[in-house]
C-alpha cells in the first residue's frame, strides 16, 4: 500500500497533466508543499521537490501557453509572463532539502520600473558610444593641429629661405 | 440545355467576379489606398514609400483576388511571397538598413557626440507609448512593438513587430510609415510649443571637420558599443555600419553603389507593396489596428516632445547652447525631421542654418530607436 501511495504520489508530481496541483491567481503550482509566505500579491511555498522536479513541473504545466519566457539564473529560474493574465512571475530557487516556489501578482510597479531601466539603458547605449567618439574626436583633432601647425612652420621656413 | 442551368452557369459565372462580393470595408479600404496616394503623388510625402503602400491597400481590397493568401498546392500567393520572404524573415528591414548605412553621412554625428543623448531623449514617447498600450489591454509584447512606432523608423519598427507581435505587423508598419511621412505636419507646431522665440534663434557654432580616418573607424567603433550591449539588435545594426564602413572606406564603389542605390530601390518596391497588401479589410478595419494608429500620433509627438526637452536639459550644463529646435530630429526619420528642424530654424532667423547640427540627433535616433527595440527584444523575445 505505502509503495502505491508513493507511485502515485510520484506519478502526481511527474504528469502534471494528471495532477490537479494548487493555482495562485491562475499560476499553477505543485500539489502539496508548505505555505512560507502568502499576501494578496506573493505567495510563497516551499516543496520537497528537487530543484530539477520543479523545474520539470513547470516546462510540462507551461506548455503550450503564449508569451512565457524563462530565465535561467545561478541557483533559480524566473518564470516571467507577458500576456495579460493576472500572476506576473514564478520563481523556483534551491532550497535545503528541496526547492522554494514564489508567485507574484502582476503589477504596475514592474512594468513601470523595467520601462524606465530601459530608458535608462537606451541612453547607456548611446553614452557608451560617446565616450569612445570623443575620445577619437579628440586624438584626431590634436593630430590635425599638430599637422596644421607644421604646415605652418614649414611655410614660414620656405618663406624665410626664399 | 434548360433555361434553369443557363441562369445557373451565369450566377457561378457571376460568382467569380468580385463585383458580387462588394462589400462597404472595400470602399473605405480604397478610400484609405486612395488618400495616401494622393499624399504621395500630390503632396510629395514620402512618395518611394507611399506610392506603393497607397497601391497595395488598394489592390489587396479588391474582392476575391488572390494576392496574400495561398495557392491550393499550399504555395503562397504573390505578395504573400514577397511579405513572407521579405518581412517574416526579416531580410528586407536589414537590407534597408545596409543601404541607408552606405547613403548616410556620420560626420555630423561624429563632430558633435554630445547629440547621441538627444537621440536617446527622443526615445521617452515608446515607453510611455508603451504604458498606454498596456492600459489599453494589449499584451507586453504588442505593447512594445507598438511603442516603438514612435521612433519612426519603418525598417526597426518591423523588425521588432515581426520578432514580438508579428500579427501588428501591417498596422505597425503603416502607422510608422504614414507618420514618418507626416513629419512636416506633425512636428513644427509641437516644436513651437516647447521653445521660446529666443530659443529658436539660438544659433550653433559650424560643425569641424571629420578626418577619413574618424569616418572610418565610427562604424567599427558603434559596431563593437552596440552589438556588445544590444547583441538582439545586430542584424539591423550590423548592415547598418557595414553599409557605411563600405561608404568610408571608398575602395568598394561598386558594391555602395549598389547597396545605396539599385538594391534599396528594389527591396523598397517589395516592402511597400507587401505592407500595403497587409492592410485587407478584415483585418485593419477592427479596433486593434485603429487604436494602434491612433495611439501611433501620440506616441510619435511624445518622441518628438522628449527630444526637445532634452537639449533643453543639456543646454542647462553646457557652455555653449545648442538650439532646441534639433531636438525634434531626435527621432529618426533621417532626414527630413532634420530638414523639418532646419525649416522652423529659418522661420525665425533666415541666417540660422540647423540642418547639419540636426543631422546629429537625427542619426543618433535611428542607433537610440534600434537599441530601444533590440531591449525589447532581449526582455520579451523567445
Amino acid at each position: 500500500m505505502k509503495r502505491f501511495v508513493l507511485l502515485s504520489v510520484m506519478l502526481m508530481i511527474l504528469i502534471p497533466s494528471v495532477s490537479r496541483g494548487d493555482d495562485f491567481l491562475g499560476a499553477p503550482l505543485p500539489p502539496g508543499g508548505k505555505v512560507v509566505f502568502q499576501s494578496g500579491t506573493r505567495l510563497e511555498k516551499s516543496y520537497p521537490l528537487t530543484y530539477e522536479e520543479a523545474i520539470a513541473f513547470y516546462k510540462e504545466a507551461l506548455k503550450g501557453w503564449e508569451d512565457i519566457k524563462f530565465w535561467e539564473r545561478k541557483r533559480e529560474i524566473k518564470i516571467e509572463e507577458y500576456n495579460v493574465r493576472p500572476w506576473h512571475s514564478i520563481t523556483i530557487q534551491k532550497a535545503d532539502g528541496g526547492s522554494t516556489i514564489t508567485v507574484r501578482k502582476d503589477s504596475w510597479t514592474w512594468i513601470l520600473g523595467t520601462l524606465t531601466m530601459r530608458f535608462i539603458g537606451v541612453f547607456g547605449v548611446l553614452v557608451c558610444l560617446y565616450i569612445p567618439l570623443s575620445i577619437v574626436g579628440s586624438i584626431s583633432g590634436r593630430i590635425a593641429l599638430k599637422k596644421k601647425a607644421q604646415q605652418k612652420r614649414e611655410n614660414k621656413d620656405h618663406l624665410d629661405a626664399a | 440545355m434548360t433555361a434553369y442551368d443557363i441562369l445557373e452557369m451565369l450566377r457561378s459565372t457571376l460568382q467569380t467576379m468580385g463585383i458580387l462580393n462588394f462589400t462597404w470595408k472595400v470602399v473605405v479600404m480604397w478610400g484609405i489606398g486612395s488618400l495616401f496616394l494622393y499624399l504621395a503623388i500630390v503632396k510629395k510625402f514620402e512618395p518611394l514609400l507611399l506610392l506603393p503602400i497607397g497601391f497595395g491597400i488598394f489592390l489587396v481590397n479588391f474582392p476575391l483576388v488572390p494576392l496574400m493568401g495561398t495557392t491550393e498546392a499550399g504555395y503562397p500567393e504573390l505578395i504573400r511571397a514577397f511579405y513572407h520572404y521579405g518581412l517574416e524573415w526579416e531580410i528586407i528591414p536589414c537590407v534597408i538598413f545596409l543601404g541607408l548605412g552606405a547613403m548616410t553621412d556620420f560626420g555630423p554625428l561624429i563632430a558633435n557626440p554630445k547629440t547621441l543623448l538627444v537621440g536617446a531623449g527622443a526615445q521617452l514617447g515608446v515607453f510611455v507609448t508603451f504604458t498606454g498600450t498596456v492600459l489599453a489591454g494589449f499584451t507586453l509584447k504588442e505593447a512594445a512593438s507598438v511603442g516603438i512606432i514612435g521612433g519612426a523608423d519603418g525598417p526597426t519598427t518591423i523588425y521588432l513587430t515581426q520578432h514580438l507581435a508579428p500579427q501588428l505587423l501591417g498596422a505597425n508598419a503603416l502607422a510608422a510609415y504614414s507618420y514618418m511621412a507626416m513629419v512636416p505636419l506633425i512636428q513644427p507646431p509641437i516644436m513651437r510649443l516647447f521653445t521660446s522665440d529666443s530659443e529658436r534663434r539660438i544659433k550653433m557654432r559650424q560643425l569641424r571637420e571629420v578626418s577619413k580616418t574618424e569616418k572610418i573607424l565610427y562604424p567599427m567603433i558603434a559596431s563593437v558599443v552596440i552589438v556588445l550591449l544590444v547583441p538582439a539588435i545586430a542584424p539591423l545594426m550590423g548592415l547598418f555600419m557595414f553599409g557605411n564602413l563600405m561608404r568610408e572606406s571608398r575602395v568598394v564603389g561598386r558594391l555602395t553603389d549598389t547597396a545605396e542605390n539599385a538594391l534599396m530601390n528594389i527591396v523598397t518596391i517589395f516592402l511597400g507593396l507587401s505592407v500595403g497588401c497587409t492592410m485587407h479589410a478584415d483585418k485593419f478595419l477592427s479596433a486593434k489596428p485603429l487604436f494602434i494608429f491612433g495611439l501611433g500620433i501620440i506616441d510619435f509627438a511624445v518622441c518628438t516632445t522628449g527630444g526637445i526637452l532634452t537639449v533643453k536639459l543639456m543646454n542647462l550644463f553646457l557652455k555653449e547652447k545648442m538650439n532646441p529646435l534639433i531636438g525634434s530630429a531626435g527621432v529618426s526619420a533621417v532626414p527630413m525631421s532634420a530638414r523639418v528642424s532646419q525649416v522652423v530654424g529659418q522661420q525665425y532667423d533666415k541666417r540660422n542654418y540647423l540642418l547639419m547640427h540636426a543631422m546629429g540627433p537625427n542619426l543618433a535616433g535611428v542607433i537610440g530607436t534600434a537599441a530601444a527595440a533590440g531591449m525589447f527584444i532581449a526582455m520579451f523575445g523567445d
